[in-house]
């Protein structure tokens, strides 16, 4: 049965047609390419399921299941807790800030005792789409173009971002912020605002690259721009990944013969640079079937951005869509040298837990907004919840 | 914040900006999706093949093999130095290892105590990244076994089989071949050979002393490589037996040394210090030169312990001194035949008599004769036969000391040979203009040091090695022999010995001082009659014995006294050839603190080793062999049928002299 917006009042609620409305060919497509990603951490254990690939299968699974269930949530409850999340996220940086744990050198992460541990930022890039498209939803189209009120997401995106760098972890507040720019822009910014935007940061990258980025962060930097510089030490990872793309080819050097991958030339080689083990396996035909699926993910999600009813809806799919792109690009770019390194993976490729859980909940909240795009999300007190 | 508004065309604005921003978006993101893809395209379909170069290249790696050592030969081909295989233990630094854990699970395997751990543990921290420091060598198979079993859990450590070298007769060329041992920081230079790689192997080792240093780059040979697929660590993961490049062998080096004839030499040596050169008196080739006590250098090549060198080091018998080519001795009496020579070129007449009385006072005090009550009248035939002291204080004294140097140096004295190996020491032979410029203190000959010139004490100072040249030149008569030790380098002979002008001595006054040196070994009244009988038929040795001091004798009554303190007993030396009608080998024995007299501790062992050079010597065997004259046959001899064959069987007891006369 198909849903339109002519469809009897109470009928769109039913679990059963809410199900149905989850798009599901999507979905396939994301398992697709966590498929890939489970096939070449098969390949680069040697052939084991240990310890990567069941684990990302197992984990992918749970969060499928996550996702479909995050579909069924009424958008009138996204839409309450959009600014409480986004404030819960901004105090758990606080915390962090305070009293997080040291590893490997940045202070990312919360220590939850027997519950693990986890990244605070990670709540964030949800958290600023939420807010931000929650913000816009209640302001008119001439204030989103410009006038005072957009104070408020400016600073909504500054705190963030300070925070998050100041851990340091540049790669993620980039994200958060490239995210809460996007939905800016998305909303409806002055064209004249944003090209001021972007003169005023392509004027003041130069400096903030010298004086306020931390000493490893500004050799990344460098070393993207040349990378043979230093092939053993900080440019290894960037030219070690070229050689496991170039030399694979146009049909790859076979599944489980990357010999960059097996022998372990590939640094990351199950997180980071994973494409790079995908690119030397099945080379440019393999690679640009992974593509062609990231953009079918992109470009389905941004349609179900644009169906939606609601401004919130529309907001908050393209928003996240918008984050899921940046991964795509940042990750793509560093693995193939047109990037410096940040610690960002390739979303549901890469092996990793934490930015599985937080795309798939991303898209738990572009599959409600698929399955909820008739509804009608009113703005302010006394609202659903 | 306003309450939004309800009219459509304010949603219906708001829907509209989205829809071209999301449009706009999605174009942006086909067209970075767009970059992407192309830039894939270019690497992998425009660029493909360089960087396939570049992950081979990083995939396979040449592995250094060292080359086998050359070998080195005596004259016979008799093996003094080869290689044997080795296993051994090496642990390289990689990555995340933890040099101190890996060598404490190390020792669970093999012996390694904890200092030893810790030095090695030092030995590791030093090291370059991947290269491999030797933590065992001459593993057991079970060691071994066990470790490379256990290597793929060790990150570092491999075990594998090396070649090491070794000197199967021990100490015997010590001093002359060297040793090799482990490559020092002080070896590693910047360019030329020793810049290169395969000195860091841990394998790999470099000569140290004697041939093994002289020829070190000949013997070393060219490393081969070996393909080898690793891993990001370095770790070997695969070999490609098909990309290998076979190692050269080191050229083999053939010596002039005659095993048997060393071996014997040290043998006699005994406990005593000292040394013995043997030359060929034909071509100049060194058969012989040991010195004692020696030390074993395979030791060396293992690597010693601090106690164990200092062990060697300290000893008062010097084992780590070459005595034969470094240790420096006053001659002695065997320097007479070098004055007595020279006095005959400057015109002495031999025949002219010089009464020994015991004691010869002149310059204001009375120099002695080492024969307490005299020799009485002495030409220069019975001086050198009795080594009479008196009769060459007197000729030196008439000569003078330049005749004498000059002499000497034709003789080979005071120079440095071309042996092809380090270490020879020039010695001194005293002459005026000598005096002037080495002696500040007194830059004037004085009569008195002619006098002890004349006896091989004072301003004079030689080698064994020049004492056996001067030997064999005297016994050769006519070449200015040179001495060759090593044979040929990679099968290249190298010039013989006897390819030297002639000596400049009148032909029969070196033949009256050979005469002279036959009487003391054969003439029933000379110095080492009794010592240098060979027991080989007629073939006969000549000689002469010579003792130098160590000290001054003015004080002392009894000059050999067996009480005396073992550093304080004279040097005791030999020099002699044989066969004396046709001089085939010459040699000198020098016995430090053997006591007084050339004959007591030097003749019997020149005798020996002279003995087994006879005896291998085909021509000279043929000569020993031959059979006695044929007795006078009774007609009963003849009935009892003696057989032809066996002659020496049949002879009765009285036709030959009795053994026990010749030896």
């Amino acid at each position: 049965m198909t849903v339109s917006a002519l469809t009897r009042p109470g009928e769109r609620d039913r679990l059963v047609v809410k199900f149905s409305e989850i798009d599901w060919l999507f979905s396939l497509a994301l398992c697709l390419i966590a498929g890939a990603g489970a096939l070449m951490m098969f390949s680069i254990a040697g052939s084991s399921w240990e310890p990567w690939a069941g684990a990302h299968l197992l984990r992918f699974g749970i969060m499928f299941v996550i996702m479909v269930v995050l579909a069924m949530v009424d958008l009138r409850v996204w839409f309450a807790i959009a600014y409480p999340l986004y404030g819960v996220g901004l105090v758990l940086l606080i915390l962090v800030e305070a009293i997080g744990d040291v590893r490997m050198g940045a202070q990312r992460w919360l220590d939850l005792g027997p519950l693990g541990s986890f990244q605070p930022s990670e709540v964030m890039k949800l958290g600023i789409v939420l807010g931000l498209a929650r913000f816009y939803h209640s302001i008119s189209a001439d204030d989103a173009r410009f006038s005072w009120w957009l104070l408020v997401p400016v600073l909504m995106i500054a705190a963030p971002v300070v925070l998050v760098a100041h851990q340091p972890d540049l790669g993620t507040a980039m994200l958060i912020l490239m995210t809460g720019v996007a939905v800016v822009v998305l909303a409806g910014l002055d064209w004249r605002v944003i090209a001021t935007g972007l003169g005023a940061a392509a004027v003041s990258v130069p400096p903030m690259v010298m004086f306020v980025l931390h000493d490893y962060q500004r050799k990344r930097i460098f070393t993207f721009l040349d990378p043979e510089s230093d092939p053993s030490g900080s440019g290894y990872h960037i030219l070690q990944s070229k050689i496991a793309l170039g030399s694979g080819g146009f049909l790859g050097k076979g599944y489980g013969l990357g010999s960059q991958s097996q022998l372990n030339f590939l640094p990351e080689k199950q997180t980071d640079f994973i494409f790079a083990t995908l690119a030397e396996e099945f080379g440019f035909v393999g690679c640009f079937s992974v593509l062609f699926l990231y953009a079918v993910v992109i470009f389905m999600a941004l349609r179900t951005a644009a169906l939606a009813h609601s401004h919130f809806g529309r907001l908050s799919a393209a928003g996240v869509t918008a984050t899921f792109a940046l991964y795509v690009m940042i990750n793509g770019g560093m693995v193939m040298g047109l990037a410096p390194v940040v610690g960002v993976p390739m979303p549901m490729l890469s092996y990793g837990g934490t930015v599985m859980a937080t795309v798939m909940i991303g898209f738990g909240l572009v599959q409600a907004v698929r399955v909820h795009r008739y509804s009608e999300v009113t703005s302010g007190k006394g609202s659903f919840l | 914040m306003s309450e939004p508004s309800i009219f459509f065309t304010e949603v219906n604005e708001r829907q509209g900006v989205f829809h071209r921003r999301a449009f706009l978006m999605g174009g942006l993101s086909g067209l970075g999706l767009l970059a992407l893809t192309g830039r894939l395209a270019h690497l992998q379909l425009v660029e493909a093949q360089r960087y396939e170069k570049m992950s081979a290249s990083n995939q396979f790696n040449f592995r250094l093999v060292p080359p086998p050592r050359g070998l080195i030969v005596d004259r016979n081909g008799v093996i003094l130095a080869s290689n044997r295989p080795n296993f051994r233990l090496l642990v390289a630094k990689d990555g995340k290892m933890d040099p101190e854990g890996t060598l404490k699970t190390l020792a669970h395997f093999v012996p390694l105590d904890a200092a030893r751990q810790a030095r090695l543990t030092k030995d590791l921290i030093r090291a370059p990244k991947r290269s491999p420091v030797s933590v065992m060598e001459d593993m057991s198979w079970e060691q071994f076994s066990a470790i490379n079993v256990r290597a793929p859990e060790l990150p570092g450590v491999t075990a594998d089989m090396g070649e090491v070298r070794v000197y199967p007769h021990g100490g015997a060329f010590a001093h002359v071949i060297g040793y090799v041992a482990k490559v020092n920081k002080e070896d590693l230079q910047p360019t030329g050979p020793n810049s290169e790689a395969i000195m860091l192997h841990p394998g790999f080792r470099i000569g140290r002393q004697g041939v093994e240093k002289a020829f070190d780059l000949r013997l070393r040979g060219r490393p081969g490589a070996q393909k080898v697929e690793v891993d990001a660590n370095g770790r070997e993961v695969r070999q490609d037996s098909g990309g290998d490049i076979p190692a050269t062998p080191g050229a083999e080096i053939q010596l002039s040394l005659d095993a048997d004839i060393q071996t014997r030499a040290l043998e006699v040596m005994g406990d005593e210090s000292g040394a013995v050169v043997m030359l060929d008196c034909r071509t100049g080739d060194v058969l012989c030169m040991a010195s004692a006590p020696s030390f074993d250098a395979n030791r060396f090549v293992r690597g010693m312990t601090g106690s164990e060198y200092r062990a060697l080091a300290n000893y008062e018998r010097k084992p780590l001194l070459d005595k034969a080519m470094s240790g420096l001795y006053p001659p002695g009496s065997t320097f007479k035949p070098t004055v007595a020579l020279a006095a005959l070129e400057a015109g002495v007449d031999p025949e002219i008599r010089v009464n020994c009385s015991g004691g010869w006072y002149y310059g204001g005090r009375t120099w002695r004769c080492w024969k307490h009550g005299g020799h009485g009248s002495q030409n220069m035939h019975d001086a050198i036969k009795n080594s009479c002291d008196i009769y060459f204080y007197q000729t030196a004294l008439k000569v003078g000391p330049d005749p004498i140097a000059r002499a000497a140096h034709a003789l080979g004295f005071g120079q440095v040979f071309d042996l092809g190996i380090p270490g020879q020491k020039k010695g001194i032979v005293g002459s005026r203009e000598w005096k002037r410029k080495a002696v500040k203190r007194e830059p004037v000959w004085q009569p008195g040091d002619s006098v002890s010139y004349g006896i091989g004490q004072g301003y004079v100072n030689v080698n064994a090695l020049q004492l056996a040249v001067m030997t064999a030149r005297l016994a050769n008569g006519r070449k200015a022999l040179n001495p060759r030790l090593v044979r040929s380098i990679g099968g290249k002979e190298l010039p013989s010995g006897a390819a030297v002008p002639d000596l400049p001595f009148k032909q029969e006054h070196v033949d009256y001082v050979r005469g002279a040196m036959i009487a003391v070994a054969n003439d029933v009244t000379g110095t080492a009659y009794r010592q240098s009988q060979l027991g080989l038929g007629d073939v006969m040795m000549a000689g002469k014995t010579g003792t130098a001091q160590v000290r001054s004798y003015d004080n002392v009554a009894d000059r050999n006294s067996a009480s005396v303190q073992w550093k304080l007993k004279d040097h005791n030396l030999f020099v002699a050839f044989a066969p004396y009608d046709a001089p085939r080998y010459a040699i000198s024995v020098i016995v430090e603190h053997g006591g007084l007299g050339g004959a007591t501790a030097g003749a019997p062992r020149a005798r020996e080793v002279m003995r087994v050079a006879l005896l291998k010597d085909p021509e000279i065997r043929a000569r020993i062999e031959k059979p006695l004259p044929m007795p006078e046959l009774t007609p009963d001899g003849l009935a009892e049928g003696a057989a032809p064959e066996a002659p020496v069987a049949a002879a009765p007891p009285t036709a030959a002299p009795p053994p026990g006369d010749r030896i």
